[in-house]
């Protein structure tokens, strides 16, 4: 049997994780980015900068950061200034700030300890820390709704005023604030949304042709010269577009097209690889949306997928789903973790839109919570959590 | 202290090995890690900075350990354990 011949060259220039070198279609961002931040390069501890990033989802905000990022700290590197950029998406921390903070802490002391300290106990060591190493970092907070709408106004008052609070002491810290609509910066206290309203850099959806450039740029770095037809790029594009121009999704498909045509040992991107990766593609879920979970989470959530192809029922109460999780555990060698974490789970993919919790009152039990899967498929869910738990467990 | 007074005691070498591969730890996971109480181990880690070996950073109520970056002794004593762990 002749060897498997791949059609990828580099299949980790399509990982969500990967910075690209040039950002097709925002250069004029990046550039104008690169003006506010560029103070870091000439007197970093004279100034601080507070910028607001928006877009709806895939219109790049985070490789722009991040990319700003890489850009700032190899320029600091040469001038021998010790600058951090650290990006840090809230949601991953259920929007709570003192993990937050004890993360950015622990890129500088790693051993710092996580639990015991208060907010301001942590601040304070995040700014001792950095005077200690004549540091000077951005912070860039991605999903930063997600931490207005767990900490309000109060934090976000802390965060930004941080410098004013250190009179005469060097600035050293700087803020990027990523956020997909600028609607929640309403719900904040009048003091707490003019720290943040300094610079807003907004960005638009992907153009279908904008698109096309982008998938061809990832394209050339990714896949093998010639396995990716015109046709291909221009049909995921089509497609991304649809998906409100985003350019995540289509680097996500293009990423399972591939992984398609190797299976069928194609040596080439069809169309047809292109369609199957649609059709595997959950509806109102990424990929990268399940790879954030923890792993309780995905056990909890395997465990709603099976009871719901299990049972013909709209809604399941959270009890019997219970079981099913506690069966799981068992499958993967977990501990099953209490009701109320459970219930905190439910409460959790609820609020990120995958599954639906509603309390029932019924007059001989009292209050149940009953959870419903309303728009994605029990199977496919199924399908790809275990794929993922399995990867996890071999990891482990 | 005397060379052989500091370096005989079998908890202030782990000490010192431990700080030597994770950095700077505070006072509670230095005792966890090494399996010891945290008197003893408190007092371990005053002597190696009273040594000059070790330096004590203190962020609100947390006292954090680590090798005193400006002493002769810490250089000395990481050549030492780095060298002893590559030949192992």
């Amino acid at each position: 049997m002749a060897p498997h011949q791949s059609v990828f060259k580099d299949e980790a220039k399509l990982d969500i994780n990967y910075i690209p070198q040039q950002l097709p279609h925002r250069e004029k961002e990046h550039r104008l980015l690169m003006e506010f931040f560029s103070f870091i390069l000439r007197c970093p501890e004279k100034m601080a900068q507070r910028v607001i990033i928006t877009g709806d989802v895939g219109t790049g905000k985070t490789v722009l950061a991040q990319h700003l990022g890489a850009s700032i700290t190899s320029e600091a590197n040469k001038r021998a200034i010790k600058f951090r950029y650290v990006h840090v998406n809230c949601r991953e921390y259920r929007g709570s700030l003192q993990p937050i903070l004890h993360h950015i802490v622990t890129v500088f002391r790693p051993n710092y300890p996580a639990r015991g300290y208060s907010v301001e106990e942590v601040f304070s060591t995040l700014m001792q820390v950095l005077d200690e190493d004549n540091a000077f970092m951005i912070l860039a907070l991605d999903e930063f709704d997600s931490l207005i709408e767990k900490e309000g106004s109060d934090a976000v008052y802390k965060l930004t005023r941080l410098q004013e609070m250190r009179l005469g002491k060097p600035q050293r810290l700087s803020f990027i604030f990523i956020l997909r609509d600028l609607k929640v910066i309403e719900q904040l206290d009048a003091s707490a949304r003019s720290t943040l309203q300094h610079s807003i850099i907004s960005l638009e959806c992907y153009g279908k042709a904008q698109l096309v450039d982008i998938l061809s740029d990832r394209v050339s770095m990714a896949f093998e010269l010639g396995t990716v037809q015109e046709d291909v790029v221009d049909l995921i594009s089509e497609l991304a577009f649809t998906e409100t121009g985003n350019a995540r999704f289509g680097i996500e498909l293009l990423w399972r097209a591939g992984k398609y045509a190797d299976a069928a040992d194609a040596g080439l991107v069809e169309p047809e690889c292109v369609r199957m990766a649609v059709s595997s593609i959950i509806p109102g879920l990424r990929r990268s949306e399940l790879v954030s979970l923890g792993l309780h989470e995905k056990l909890f959530l395997l465990a709603v997928a099976r009871f719901f192809k299990e049972n013909e029922q709209a809604y399941a109460p959270l009890t019997e789903v219970e079981k099913a999780y506690a069966i799981v555990c068992e499958e993967f060698g977990e501990e099953p973790n209490s009701h109320t974490q459970v219930w905190n789970y439910a409460q959790f993919l609820s609020s990120l839109g995958i599954l639906k919790t509603v309390v029932a009152t019924s007059t001989v039990r009292g209050r149940s919570t009953q959870v419903s899967l309303p728009s994605i498929p029990a199977f496919e869910l199924e399908k790809e959590l275990s794929a993922s738990l399995e990867v996890e467990k071999g990891r482990a | 202290m005397e060379l052989e007074e500091v370096f005989s005691s079998k908890l202030r070498m782990k000490i010192l090995k431990l700080i030597y591969n994770l950095g700077s730890l505070n006072i509670t996971d230095v005792a966890r890690r090494i399996n010891a109480n945290f008197a003893s181990t408190a007092e371990n880690l005053e002597v190696l900075e009273a040594e000059g070996i070790l330096q004590e950073r203190v962020y609100g109520r947390i006292r954090m350990y680590r090798f005193n970056e400006g002493s002769a002794k810490a250089k000395a004593v990481q050549n030492l354990i780095e060298v002893w762990e590559q030949s192992k």
